[in-house]
């Protein structure tokens, strides 16, 4: 049974070193092509179209930048998409949790109605209803406004079911102990409940900052006025040149990193808290009713 | 009269359901209503088109374009299924297997990192990295003495290759994640069991961390179905017209009817068989790895 200790040893650290190496070649393969784009964003716009692999300016400039945030005017789509990113969230974080809490009431007459409601609404794809959806819009009034953006997604059975299992770890005797002592159910909802469920809220806002932060498919069928495009239609104008939204116009590599660089951004700054909640997020959702 | 007792003592948590359900209706179940009477409508601009049955199901099902897309569809998210599920699979199965703490980290913090990242982001660095004047992977090639660039994106040969594999490159450290979550809490005494029989590393692998990983791969496998067929976004910025008859799928093809060519009708017809497809198959599916029980 023991065998001989100093082979075994030896197959160990063998098996260690090609699965470092495996490991290796994987992260190049994930990191390369984005330091490839950093290091063009920050090159000037000859040195960017020249030959060679690129992973360092060749010459610090930030000329892509200067042009794709100013000539082109990408100031514009990013903040109409901070605009759809900032309250779409919040109000989408506002509206799960309190679904959530309301779901959480045991004696909730319709309560298995609801629930089931929520979760057909999880099996039909935004896409498999885009049609109708587009003419919904339309018929609203709502075709190239950002506050169709802002709806799109608006609520999503997923995160309601989250806030709920969330809600649920909260001591259901504190809801009742407060009712007792005549607090109205909105504000136990906002007294008791929010306050004790930070890390649940904090783990929907980042998703759903995220998934705001890159919404492409509503904005494509949505909006149509250059002054009303978001971060990502922006961006598919000026690294896809045949699209059909371009003028045909040519943009030189550095102007293009900087452009995909710039939209990156704001998800490198929060993805530390993306980390920290994920796995959270993803063990709540997985809770079965 | 009880019941509306209890209806009447809860009427503020309905005042809050409210809003919930009122956009449900508007955005899913009305679209979904709509969508459905458009489909057996022949649209019209202006006023209510005159029914027609079925007949925009059967024009879908013989128009040859369709048939192209359900192939391209079915290549391109099989593959994507397929690779997407066995490779995260040996990702964690390598990172478990690694001692040092900050290795692990920083792998999983790189490999995660282009989850994050939109369809436009990715489709953006991979259309650059692939380009034919100076693109990272036509240069590396020159290293090994490749000396003419490859067109990569509008070769038919690469097209579906390259769609397969730049949605593994932003969505493996994802699913990855969920496995090593799976892995951290299996109980550690089954590997010291497992020691006690001599087993070595590979076979602690097979024996021990596979068969407990197998609710995350039900739960894996069930999403990644449910998606499938829906892809629209990343095809959408990868696709040209020199590759668009190999990677153009369902989504594609109803936005390209619906949307761009405003043939309401067959677009939503098309949708709806794709709703009743990705049902179906979600159906199957977790009969098949009886997903509802022992879960």
């Amino acid at each position: 049974m023991q065998g001989s200790p100093k082979k075994y040893q030896k197959r160990v650290s063998y098996f260690q070193l090609c699965n470092g190496l495996f490991l290796l070649v994987l992260i190049l393969v994930m990191i390369i092509p984005l330091i490839n784009v950093w290091a063009v964003s920050f090159s000037s716009g000859i040195s960017s179209m020249e030959p060679g692999v690129k992973l360092w300016p060749a010459d610090f400039s930030v000329s892509g930048y200067q042009r794709v945030w100013q000539t082109l005017e990408l100031w514009r789509p990013f903040f109409n998409n901070v605009l759809v990113t900032v309250i779409g969230t919040a109000a989408h974080v506002l509206l799960a949790s309190m679904a959530g809490y309301v779901l959480i009431h045991p004696k909730l007459v319709g309560r298995k109605i609801i629930v089931s409601m929520i979760m057909i609404t999880m099996m039909v794809p935004a896409e498999a209803i885009m049609i109708p959806l587009y003419i919904v819009n339309k018929e609203l009034g709502l075709l190239d406004t950002l506050a169709s953006l802002v709806i799109s997604g608006l609520i999503s059975g997923f995160s309601i079911l989250l806030m709920r299992n969330y809600f649920l770890s909260v001591p259901y005797s504190l809801a009742e102990s407060a009712q007792m002592d005549g607090a109205s159910d909105f504000k136990i909802f906002r007294k008791v409940y929010m306050p004790m469920s930070v890390p649940g809220l904090a783990t929907i806002m980042l998703f759903e900052f995220v998934s705001r932060w890159n919404q492409f498919t509503p904005a494509l069928l949505y909006i149509n006025s250059p002054e009303k495009y978001t971060l990502q239609l922006a961006l598919m104008s000026l690294i896809v040149p045949d699209d059909a939204t371009s003028s045909g116009d040519f943009f030189a590599n550095n102007v293009q990193m900087a452009g995909i660089m710039i939209a990156m951004i704001p998800l490198l700054v929060i993805y530390p808290f993306v980390q920290k909640y994920f796995i959270r997020g993803i063990n709540l959702g997985a809770t079965k009713e | 009269m009880n019941l509306w007792k209890t209806v009447k003592r809860h009427y503020s948590l309905y005042l809050m359901l409210l809003p919930i359900l009122v956009y449900f209706i508007i955005f899913t179940y009305y679209p979904l209503v709509r969508g459905f009477i458009i489909s057996l409508q022949e649209f019209q601009m202006i006023g209510r088109g005159p029914f027609i049955g079925f007949q925009n199901y059967l024009e879908v099902l013989r128009d040859p374009q369709f048939i192209q897309v359900t192939i391209n569809t079915f290549m391109i998210s099989g593959g994507i299924l397929i690779v997407g599920f066995v490779f995260p699979i040996i990702i964690a199965l390598s990172l478990n297997e690694v001692m040092q703490s900050v290795f692990k980290r920083f792998t999983q913090t790189v490999i995660y990192l282009p989850h994050l990242f939109s369809w436009v982001i990715v489709g953006g660095i991979w259309i650059f990295i692939l380009s034919p004047d100076g693109g990272l992977i036509n240069e590396i090639l020159t290293w090994f003495g490749k000396e003419e660039s490859i067109h990569f994106l509008v070769r038919e040969d690469y097209a579906r290759p390259i769609m397969i594999a730049s949605a593994i490159w932003k969505d493996a450290g994802y699913t990855c994640i969920l496995y090593l979550a799976a892995i951290v809490s299996i109980n550690p005494s089954l590997y010291e069991a497992a020691d006690m029989d001599g087993a070595g590393i590979l076979q602690k692998m097979r024996y021990v961390t596979l068969p407990q990983l197998v609710p995350t791969m039900k739960i894996v496998l069930l999403l990644n179905i449910m998606g499938i067929l829906r892809i629209f976004d990343q095809v959408y910025v990868l696709s040209n017209s020199a590759i668009a008859n190999e990677v153009d799928v369902f989504m594609t093809y109803t936005y390209e009817k619906g949307i761009l060519q405003f043939q309401m009708g067959i677009a939503s017809a098309a949708a709806f068989l794709v709703l009743l497809m990705t049902l179906l198959l979600t159906f199957v599916t977790r009969k098949l790895i009886r997903y509802d029980e022992g879960m």
